[in-house]
């Protein structure tokens, strides 16, 4: 069993645009090897949060500390070395092969003005392999469909770092056994490599099935945080979605939820 | 393991020799033809007393003179010309990941850009709000201008020549080519990133606002000297890139190259074309206009579907 040392920590997160509060006094302390997943309704900012943990957003209020530094003190650079993203979803891009898509996660290791090299893109066809995705580098990367090009991106993410992985909204374009199964995935990459996986997700049952720990997020502001297990009771799932839900118990471990009105 | 091997890195760079052939080619025969023709074994002694610094015979010093001062430049410049404005054109597409912008558009953005993020398509938008608003001025001053002596110039200006082409426009577009296309081979690699995106750059470790501005300066810098020496070139800033990604991929690195050759190739013939058609000399800017749009029209015909166009 790795070592579990904590990855990243925010100390009371604010973030502002312009005027308006996204996020508001967030804490927590993100460890590795384990999934920790974000929930919240559309708008409440779990977008924006994943986007202050890479630095993309400047955050207003308190500070992150990634492996202990201080972000604010880091270039982009050095923080890409430490931290991978998978977008929520791609604007369609020059007709790039997949492979040199994944490649492109090797940018903040390679100088300013070099290319790739041949370990660089033996990198990528590795990351391609575990994700039982070689057969994808050489097609067109706009031509795939919607799964393998997630597939592709989290190849992309692991080329680029595997020590914390960001993940927006990673089963939106999956079908419904493809959403599973890149979650198991996802699970044993955080096993096996010791990663860190932060993922903002629509459904709490999916949440409830991987994640070790939830953040449940409203309108910026954290309602609740902590093991999974302790979390996902009917009470936070009914605060935090503004519904009454039913608690379906499927075995003596797991459990999902669903709102009431469609059991009538 | 899979192996490294199985997988094609480089997009066909077997085309670049090719093209530099063509290129060869095309050059020499643009120093020969024109109203004043000069045949090649006269090509050859006018080369040859260059090189070794003799006199040549008294025949001959006409066609040296033509040669030296007007052909010459003129031809270098054309290649310059096509150099700058598809390879600023390519670099413009990528950084706004939108394939109908074209430098003189793109100038417009990139001011806009500098001030506040915004959307690109507003951003496509407002640049053709201040094109239209650049034409309208250009008619008022067109409108007031002397019909004698200033109107045909300007619009000649605006039609595109190489014409009055001297040494002195030669050497400052070489210096600003040369400049702009190291600097784009350099960052080659960064421009596959940006064209991804900024908050994919960001993600990838990359300030997408020092690269943008140093490209965005550079290219315009370069656009703007090619438009005062020779006026409005059209198209080749849109379709020299498309034609570049069709034939080798959008990666930068065999991309840029291919783009300034066949960018070069295309004004080459245009100019070419300009000069030997009539007796009397039809703008380059009509020619490229006039190819341009059917080449696109065909490029967006084979390149339908690839998700992109």
């Amino acid at each position: 069993m790795a070592l579990k040392t904590i990855k990243i920590q925010c100390k009371s997160l604010g973030f502002r645009y312009g005027k308006k509060d996204i996020l508001h006094n967030i804490s927590h302390k993100f460890s590795s090897g384990s999934f920790c997943a974000i929930l919240g309704r559309n708008g409440s900012g779990k977008t924006t949060f994943l986007h202050c943990l890479n630095g993309i957003h400047k955050p207003y209020t308190g500070e992150i500390l990634i492996n202990g530094n201080n972000s604010q003190f880091m270039s982009q650079r050095e923080i890409a070395k430490s931290i991978s993203i998978v977008a929520q979803e791609y604007m369609e891009i020059f007709p790039f092969k997949v492979l040199d898509v994944v490649v492109m996660g090797r940018a903040p290791f390679i100088g300013m003005t070099s290319v790739p090299d041949k370990k660089d893109y033996q990198l990528a066809i590795n990351a391609l392999t575990t994700l039982n995705a070689a057969k994808l580098a050489n097609l067109n990367f706009n031509k795939i469909s919607g799964g393998e090009r997630q597939i592709a991106m989290l190849a992309s993410a692991l080329v680029q770092t595997n020590e914390i992985i960001l993940l927006d909204e990673p089963t939106n374009h999956l079908d419904f056994n493809k959403k599973y199964l890149f979650l198991f995935k996802i699970k044993q990459l955080c096993k096996i490599k010791n990663t860190c996986v932060i993922a903002s997700m629509h459904d709490p049952n999916l949440a409830m099935l991987f994640a070790d720990s939830v953040i449940l997020l409203n309108n910026g502001k954290i309602i609740d945080q902590g093991p999974t297990k302790k979390i996902m009771t009917k009470h936070n799932i009914d605060t935090l979605y503004k519904t009454d839900s039913a608690q379906i118990d499927i075995s003596l471990t797991k459990k999902i939820f669903m709102p009431q009105s469609v059991l009538k | 393991m899979t192996l490294i091997s199985q997988y094609s890195l480089k997009n066909n760079r077997k085309i670049i020799p090719i093209l530099l052939i063509i290129f060869f080619i095309l050059f020499l025969s643009s120093l020969m033809i024109g109203r004043f023709k000069i045949s090649i074994s006269i090509l050859g002694t006018i080369l040859s007393d260059i090189i070794t610094g003799d006199t040549l015979s008294p025949d001959f010093v006409s066609q040296k003179l033509v040669f030296l001062w007007i052909r010459l430049p003129r031809c270098i410049m054309a290649v310059l010309v096509g150099m700058c404005l598809s390879v600023s054109g390519g670099v413009y597409q990528a950084m706004f990941r939108n394939p109908l912008v074209s430098p003189a558009v793109a100038m417009t953005i990139s001011i806009a850009r500098l001030i506040s993020i915004k959307p690109i398509i507003v951003m496509v938008l407002a640049g053709m709000v201040v094109l239209s608003f650049f034409n309208a001025l250009l008619m008022i001053l067109k409108y007031f201008s002397d019909p004698y002596d200033e109107l045909p110039s300007i619009v000649f200006w605006i039609m595109g020549s190489l014409t009055r082409v001297t040494w002195h426009d030669v050497f400052i577009t070489l210096a600003v080519t040369s400049c702009g296309l190291l600097v784009f081979i350099l960052l080659r690699f960064r421009l596959n990133i940006l064209s991804l995106g900024d908050i994919q750059a960001k993600s990838l470790g990359i300030n997408p606002f020092i690269s943008r501005v140093i490209l965005i300066v550079l290219s315009s810098f370069m656009v703007a000297m090619v438009v005062a020496t020779c006026g409005q070139i059209a198209w080749l800033g849109l379709i020299i890139p498309h034609m570049a990604r069709t034939l080798v991929g959008p990666k930068h690195e065999t991309m840029i190259p291919v783009t300034a050759l066949l960018g070069a190739i295309f004004m080459l013939a245009a100019d070419v074309l300009a000069r030997s058609m009539t007796t009397a000399e039809i703008p380059v800017g009509i020619i490229t206009a006039i190819t341009g749009a059917p080449i696109f029209c065909f490029l967006l015909y084979k390149n339908r579907g690839s998700g992109w166009l």
